[in-house]
């Protein structure tokens, strides 16, 4: 009995030797919050950060790497500004995050307000999602170059649907347009499913699909996928046959991300706690499960990494939302 | 018959006790937040959300979609009782079922809703299960043009409300003019909203009905406290009597049959569902004068046709992966946190659960009738408490539902401004009713509309080359000529009498 509970003792003073070895080797200092935290959501229940963030709470709660209970909750409207106004208004708060997604981006470009990722903390992007061009099953175009031809031939005749203006959908089309030297005529839905059913019921000839949706019509034999607008094919074999659009000869590429930041004047021990346990949901098997079920990319950015990485693609935004003409003086 | 084995496969995953008390639990709380105003069905699912991360994702359906149609029930109570209506969906009932209370009929009402809800649901419930892919390819028949004469349809039914039609029409036409407020829906710039944040949004639907419906109704109140009285029907006088449910019986059918077809649009839902129906009743009824002052079976088309509506939005999410609704995407957001892939495939993969949930539904509605059907007479006995009394608890409902519906005070702000726009309104006996239907249907027939244009490269001609907008154009045609015809005929032979309009 006492040899094992010595035994018991060596090892929890074993580990905790351990502990203190690793961390000279981390950056910073963590500090953890007390008690319930609340991931702010600009979307509604449902919407892609909506699921994205309700995943990775479960996620960090079930597997006890977050103790506190965290809450996901949907301030919807305005584009997200309510949500990140109400981040925005409650500087140093330890029990608070708000999730990114790209109207936290392109809403105070739209609206001539100041940016918000200068303003917050940021602390991870963890979630990517590549897009597909797609096109009808009985349309007549087989390729991209196909698909860029005709709209060469007859400018503005080759409609897209997609989501509002102004937002991820938009925003390719223009980079397609600019990168391709063609015009478009571009559709906005009040949703994303709205345009689906516009394209689904044969009204356009081209719509842009997360891979899992792009997909999920390809496979039923609604849809053809004319281009992956990424870097690499998809590996699984359902999807690897969707050449990308560089291959093809048409330099673009526009990934959506998700991510998450901490209130202003965030305490940096508490942002450096938040990105680590972000990076250690984001290694869970259940993590990698659900980005291989939703077809994303897991690419993981921390702190001044993530800063530079949302800033980067705030200066993207900022650029198509110019070409638009949404970007206010 | 594979669908009926299937369905029977189905009502065997449903009459487990565990099932059976999940539905239970779904259809209650549906029934609560349907009832308060602001928070819809769909925030309650999205509440309700995490908790059914540690059941089987069938059982998690099942309750998540109890909600969703629960929510249509609920709905009733305070669009009857009290005249605020907590979804756009209930403003069609209010406006005959509010009057009915009024006049001591408030447990026939909410006896005839019950009925009517349940009949529909459950017709729609056996759409669902035997005709979903057929019903899917037909919605998807429908995009921008009929969409925009669907909305036009809806606005006529919303300009022939009340007594006058000059005044209904400019209740309609400032039902619009809100509604230009906001970010312009196919630019993305921002319109009308004099660089104030609080307005880039627009101006939703839920702070105007509470204001101009709920607050409105207590400030008017306030003026003339003497001579609201409460009803004295006594309690056995309030059940639903055998004329008035043949006078309803087949509005519920014409109702769920609209019901249906609206709401398995992805467009359209149940608010244009419960006005077309409304809409159609009237117009073929043989005592349209009757509308607006207690009809009944202006509201149990109404109801039918919501509920059927709210049914038919799972039909899109089924088959296709489209949610019909807000309430099928968070359903939808439900079955990807549970792991599971919607899609076109989703019926043929996951047969099992989309089975249960689709037997669930048969099995939720019974429930809901069984709640509703007895306790219509009790809550309709709410309204013998003088309304003194019920001012308070009507305010304050209003602005608990305006703050939780964005978790924002600026709703709460809105809500009392339209509280006294909708005091005005009623002093100036200008009906309400068309400004919060013109509300909702501004935005799906300016956008339907403008996409229509983008989608013809700017020619009407959009219009007359579909088959199905060309049945929806005569119909309009027909909506505005046949008033106008009557009013001509009448006026040539001033022996006959005069018509309805």
């Amino acid at each position: 009995m006492n040899i094992s509970v010595n035994r018991r003792s060596a090892l929890v003073a074993g580990g905790m030797l351990g502990i203190a070895l690793c961390l000279p080797a981390m950056a910073q200092d963590m500090k953890a919050p007390t008690g319930p935290v609340e991931i702010t959501v600009g979307s509604g229940a449902g919407g892609s950060p909506d699921v994205i963030m309700r995943t990775i709470a479960k996620i960090m709660n079930e597997e006890k790497i977050v103790e506190n209970p965290i809450v996901v909750q949907n301030r919807t409207g305005g584009g997200h500004s309510n949500a990140y106004n109400y981040v925005l208004g409650k500087p140093g708060d330890e029990n608070l995050l708000l999730t990114l997604a790209s109207p936290v981006f392109t809403t105070p470009i739209v609206q001539g307000t100041p940016s918000v990722i200068d303003q917050a903390t940021p602390i991870a992007g963890f979630v990517q999602s590549e897009l597909i061009l797609l096109t009808p099953k009985n349309s007549p175009y087989q390729t991209l170059a196909d698909f860029i031809k005709a709209a060469k031939e007859q400018p503005g005749r080759i409609r897209i649907a997609g989501g509002a203006s102004g937002g991820n959908d938009h925003l390719v089309t223009a980079l397609l347009e600019q990168k391709a030297g063609i015009k478009l005529t571009y559709i906005p839905h009040e949703s994303g499913g709205a345009a689906r059913a516009t394209f689904l019921g044969g009204n356009v000839e081209g719509h842009f699909g997360t891979v899992a949706e792009a997909m999920a019509v390809i496979e039923s034999g609604e849809a053809r996928g004319l281009a992956i607008l990424s870097e690499n094919r998809r590996a699984e074999d359902i999807a690897k046959d969707v050449p990308t659009a560089k291959e093809q000869g048409v330099d673009v590429v526009y990934t959506q991300f998700w991510g998450v930041a901490g209130p202003p004047k965030m305490d940096p021990a508490l942002a450096a706690w938040w990105a680590d346990k972000f990076k250690k949901a984001s290694e869970t098997a259940a993590w990698k499960d659900s980005l291989a079920k939703n077809m994303q990319l897991g690419n993981f950015y921390g702190l001044e990494e993530a800063g530079a990485y949302f800033k980067k693609e705030q200066d993207t935004f900022r650029e198509l939302l110019t070409t638009v003409g949404l970007a206010k003086k | 018959m594979d669908s009926l084995n299937l369905l029977l496969e189905g009502f065997a995953t449903c009459f487990t006790p565990g099932n059976l008390a999940f539905i239970l639990l779904g259809v209650l709380i549906g029934q609560i937040v349907g009832a308060l105003p602001g928070v819809g069905p769909a925030a309650g699912m999205a509440l309700l959300l995490p908790l059914t991360f540690g059941i089987e994702p069938v059982t998690a359906v099942m309750m998540l979609a109890g909600i969703m149609y629960g929510g249509q029930y609920g709905g009733t109570l305070t669009s009857v009782l009290i005249n605020v209506p907590g979804e756009a969906s209930g403003v069609m009932t209010a406006v005959d079922g509010h009057q009915m209370a009024r006049a001591g009929r408030g447990g026939a009402a909410l006896s005839i809703a019950a009925i009517g809800s349940f009949l529909a649901g459950i017709g729609a419930c056996l759409a669902v299960a035997f005709v979903t892919p057929l019903l899917s390819s037909f919605a998807l028949r429908f995009n921008a043009p009929e969409y925009f004469l669907l909305g036009v349809l809806g606005l006529i039914a919303a300009a022939s409300l009340g007594s006058s039609p000059v005044r209904a029409l400019i209740a309609a036409v400032l039902g619009l003019m809100i509604a230009l407020v906001g970010t312009d829906p196919v630019t993305g710039a921002p319109r009308l909203t004099f660089d104030q944040a609080a307005l880039f949004e627009g101006i939703d639907f839920i702070p105007v009905a509470i204001g101009v419906f709920g607050i409105a109704e207590v400030l008017s109140s306030l003026e003339r406290s003497e001579d609201v009285q409460p009803i004295r029907t006594r309690l056995r006088d309030m059940w639903l009597t055998a004329e008035e449910w043949s006078q309803s019986r087949f509005a519920i059918l014409r109702g769920g049959i609209i019901g249906l077809f609206v709401g398995l649009m992805p467009g359209a839902g149940a608010s244009v569902a419960s006005m077309l129906s409304y809409l159609n009743e009237r117009k073929f009824s043989r005592h349209p004068e009757r509308f607006g002052h207690g009809a009944i079976d202006g509201v149990a088309a109404a109801e039918a046709a919501n509920n059927s509506a709210s049914h038919g939005a799972i039909i899109p999410m089924l088959a296709l992966g489209i949610p019909g609704s807000a309430s099928t995407a968070v359903l939808l957001a439900a079955l990807i946190l549970h792991g599971i892939q919607p899609g076109p495939s989703l019926m043929t993969q996951e047969s099992a659960l989309v089975w249960g949930l689709i037997a669930s539904m048969f099995v939720g509605n019974i429930l809901l009738l069984v709640i509703n059907l007895p306790l219509a007479p009790m809550f309709a006995a709410l309204l013998r408490v003088p309304y003194v009394y019920l001012a308070p608890g009507i305010l304050a409902l209003s602005l608990v539902g305006a703050y939780s519906a964005t978790l924002d005070m600026g709703t709460v702000w809105k809500s009392l401004f339209f509280g006294v726009f909708g005091w005005l309104m009623i002093k100036f006996d200008i009906p309400r009713p068309p400004l919060v239907l013109a509300l909702v249907l501004a935005q799906l027939v300016e956008t339907s509309l403008r996409q229509s244009l983008l989608l013809s490269f700017g020619s009407l001609g959009i219009f007359i080359e579909r088959p199905i907008s060309i049945v929806l154009l005569i119909l309009v045609a027909t909506m505005i000529a046949l008033p106008v015809w009557n009013a001509i005929r009448s006026r040539r032979s001033p022996s006959r009498a005069p018509a309805a309009e």
